[in-house]
């Protein structure tokens, strides 16, 4: 056995610190699972995607992870300052005959309400879709927008 | 998680394990072929990678991750993608489509001849 094992790193293809590697590498992906990113609440009848906001000085922009999801099945409204993103996630597998090997995606429809931090201008709300992923632009309003005064000191 | 490891001084390339996501799939046979999709949203087909290597299939994606934005809200979770898969022997190597469409990428495994069932006719007066 002993020997076994020094034959084998002789030939320099097999490695402790490989298996080791390989063992620390798949830990990580255990904590990786992403499958949990749009999981409704115990009452939700739709799923909830995952969804960021970043503020810019002009306006906030709310992107949510969307693969598969033509654009034409996103309804998006914003009524005071609450955006609401709803649609239908469309099953790609329905062709298949359901014999499923693995199944991780989820598909149905979707619902995700989000208050913003101040009124935006509801008007020029711009939204678009690229690679699986809805990107909002929602300008702020002019008149909620931080104004400098100047004061002149004499 | 970002721990490199040391060159032991031999033809090793230094690997680093580096926040990756792991992104979600669905596998199943169709008219003869397996189908593997894996959703992917936010990278485009050009920065896709899927690459087979004797057994094992790997599947990376980078995607476009906002450095210096001021968040109000992060839900999601923002790292490049990475899978790896084990292919069995009936499984083509040289025969896979792949086919990129809404960040969702579709691949096409065949199966190999020689595992195809064969009809025998039987022969007989």
């Amino acid at each position: 056995m002993a020997r076994d094992l020094m034959n084998r790193r002789s030939d320099m293809t097999w490695q402790p610190s490989t298996e080791l590697r390989r063992l620390q590498d798949e830990i990580n992906s255990l904590f990786n699972f992403e499958g949990w990113d749009f999981a409704p609440g115990l009452f939700d009848r739709n799923m909830a995607p995952a969804l960021d906001m970043v503020e810019n000085a002009d306006d906030f922009t709310v992107t949510v992870d969307l693969p598969g999801v033509n654009e034409k099945d996103v309804d998006l409204s914003v009524a005071e300052n609450v955006l609401t993103i709803k649609g239908e996630k469309k099953g790609q597998t329905e062709d298949g005959d359901g014999n499923f090997f693995r199944k991780e995606s989820w598909e149905g429809s979707f619902q995700r309400t989000v208050s913003l931090p101040q009124s935006v201008d509801a008007d020029n709300v711009k939204a678009h879709m690229k690679d699986g992923v809805l990107t909002v632009t929602l300008p702020k309003r002019e008149d909620a927008k931080p104004r400098k005064i100047s004061v002149d000191v004499k | 998680m970002a721990t490199a490891t040391r060159n032991r001084g031999q033809n090793q390339e230094v690997q680093r394990t580096r926040p990756t996501v792991r992104p979600v799939s669905s596998i199943w046979q169709d008219d003869g072929t397996v189908k593997l999709m894996i959703e992917l949203p936010g990278v485009s087909r050009d920065s896709v990678d899927v690459r087979v290597e004797n057994d094992t299939l790997t599947i990376r994606g980078e995607r476009e991750i906002p450095e210096d934005a001021q968040f109000v809200i992060r839900e999601r979770r923002l790292a490049p993608y990475e899978r790896t898969y084990t292919l069995d022997d009936s499984i083509d190597r040289e025969n896979i489509e792949a086919h990129m469409e809404h960040g969702v990428l579709t691949l096409t495994l065949h199966l190999r001849d020689a595992v195809k069932p064969r009809k025998i006719q039987i022969q007989g007066g």
